[in-house]
């Protein structure tokens, strides 16, 4: 039994415009990923060929050095280590008690609202802002240290802070409330009913958040012109209130320089400073997974 | 000789503006069970998720009027929604155990109530509830799989047996079978009967025959107001009022 509405020659070449426009699609699709990818491998290729030979035992033990041949990378790398540090001790506790208030406890009032619209504008706000709030508060005002880990830290997790409450609340919001519905029908408070149960299951999503802001706040570099991190500092940072300096800075110092020899230690220094952001996302993932609950 | 385990007396509730449930006053009796049922939207859940307070998670929802469960005002400043809930439980509509193993989901409770000090007892406790709730026999060698790796009917079992966990006196259940398949829904229906000589329970359902085959009271819930109340069988045999019968005979609803 045929139907001859399928028959009609204007009937196919329907279906084959519609199946061209499929094809279209994927092809476009397609080329929109294999062109960033090309961006992204042409810059790693790049690096590799200028750095690689730069990357001996001496470059990632040494400090920072007039004598290009001398200069190492351990002394920002142990800068950076410190200042993610203070950063992800701040801001996540922080970030994760705010999200969880906002989401689950927050009465349904005006200021609420006010706080909201305020955090959304705060992760927007350029960096170099809030190194400006750093230089201001934490350095004029409080005597903190210059140039420290402690001060890069706390400038960090200023700007890591609204991120981790993004993430936290839409991963918190993400937990249905048949899960809560059930916690507080056997008797749990409505405190623990949020700190067994939505926690937990918000958590690979409240990680992944974190993780997405430190590594934004690794790569760092225009907050941390402001409070003084691009000090030439030759000895690693002994502790967080130590003059320090940090990767992405030392990229930054280092391309800035004349002398031809320390073009290689750019690239070999950007090489070190992907490997930290790649060891970040591999955590990322791995914390995800493992944290997951499959339904 | 029956006792009254819930009373309710001109109970509104009001969901912002809009009124849900409009002076309803009912006695619901100790060891049976009463079935709520009526059109969608009648208040018939409204008003028994106000029995245990579970409106309270609802910003704008507010209920005047009086529930007293064994004479205590549950509205009183003095009561303990956090111990109301463990005194009367709620079975869901949809099986939301938690994502965790079969006995951490039983486990749960009596342990935040502290209502056991040592393995032993929480074993004791687990077995017992799985065992009343008709699902030990199934589950007894994998207590540590996922809940939520069960069947629908099995999941929704699961959920019973964690409500009894905690020795509740009033188990609430709001339409409880209707995710489940027609052998599901009969094995919580003769589960509901098991333990109605153990608790009072009050189930919302759509399904009329279902009502008329697990209750002993029938309250019929229409536009937010009670508009009968009596023994099942009178109500579906000979009822008082003429929207109930037009309801229970599938002229509307």
């Amino acid at each position: 039994m045929s139907n001859a509405v399928w028959q009609t020659p204007e009937a196919v070449r329907r279906l084959a415009k519609r199946h061209a426009a499929e094809r279209r699609f994927r092809l476009l699709g397609l080329s929109a990923i294999v062109l960033s990818l090309a961006f992204l491998a042409l810059l790693l290729v790049i690096m590799l060929e200028n750095g690689l030979g730069g990357l001996d035992w001496q470059f990632l033990t040494g400090s920072d050095s007039t004598n290009a041949d001398l200069a190492g990378v351990w002394g920002a790398a142990k800068g950076s280590l410190l200042t993610m540090l203070v950063t992800l001790v701040l801001s996540f506790p922080m970030g994760v008690l705010s999200a969880v208030y906002l989401e689950e406890f927050a009465p349904r009032a005006r200021w609420i609202e006010w706080i909201e619209v305020s955090i959304n504008n705060l992760a927007a706000v350029p960096s170099i802002i809030f190194g400006l709030l750093g230089l201001a508060v934490f350095i004029n005002t409080l005597g903190m240290p210059r140039s420290s880990p402690l001060v890069g830290g706390l400038t960090l997790a200023l700007m890591t802070m609204p991120v981790i409450v993004i993430s936290g609340r839409n991963a918190i919001k993400a937990v249905p409330p048949s899960i809560r519905d059930a916690a507080l029908a056997v008797g749990a408070s409505k405190v623990q009913t949020v700190f067994h149960h939505v926690v937990p299951l918000a958590l690979p999503g409240i990680l992944t958040g974190t993780i997405i802001g430190m590594a934004r706040a690794l790569g760092e570099t225009a907050p941390l012109l402001m409070i003084g991190m691009r000090a030439f500092v030759v000895t690693p940072p002994g502790g967080i209130t130590d003059p320090s300096s940090v990767l992405p800075m030392q990229i930054f110092l280092w391309s800035d320089e004349i002398d031809k020899a320390f073009v290689q230690n750019t690239s070999a220094a950007i090489i070190v400073l992907l490997v930290f952001l790649l060891a970040m996302n591999g955590l990322a993932i791995y914390l995800r997974n493992k944290f997951e609950v499959r339904w | 000789m029956t006792e009254t385990k819930i009373t309710a007396r001109n109970v509104d509730v009001f969901y912002g503006q809009k009124q849900a449930i409009d002076n309803v006053s009912i006695d619901i009796d100790d060891g049976m069970v009463t079935a709520f049922i009526g059109p969608s939207g009648c208040g018939k859940s409204t008003f028994l998720r106000s029995l245990n307070r579970m409106n309270d998670t609802i910003a704008d929802a507010r209920v005047t009027g009086e529930i007293r469960l064994d004479g205590e005002d549950v509205y009183a400043a003095s009561m303990d929604p956090v111990a109301l809930r463990a005194r009367v439980g709620m079975v869901f509509q949809k099986p939301n155990p938690f994502p965790k193993s079969i006995f951490e989901n039983i486990a749960y409770g009596p342990r935040i109530h502290g209502l056991v000090q040592n393995k032993t007892d929480l074993d004791e406790v687990v077995e017992k509830s799985l065992v009343k709730a008709g699902l030990w026999e199934e589950v007894k060698d994998r207590l540590h799989d996922a809940g939520t790796a069960l069947s629908g009917g099995q999941q929704q079992r699961l959920c019973i047996a964690r409500a009894i966990a905690v020795s509740p006196e009033v188990i609430l259940m709001d339409e409880p079978c209707s995710a489940l398949d027609p052998i599901a829904t009969a094995r919580i229906e003769e589960l509901i009967d098991e333990l109605k000589d153990n608790f009072a329970i009050v189930i919302v359902t759509h399904s009329m025959q279902q009502a008329a085959r697990v209750s002993q009271r029938t309250a019929f819930f229409h536009l937010g107001n009670l508009v009968e109340y009596g023994e099942t069988s009178q109500v579906f045999t000979a009822p008082r009022n003429e929207k109930t019968k037009d309801y229970i005979t599938g002229r509307y609803g």
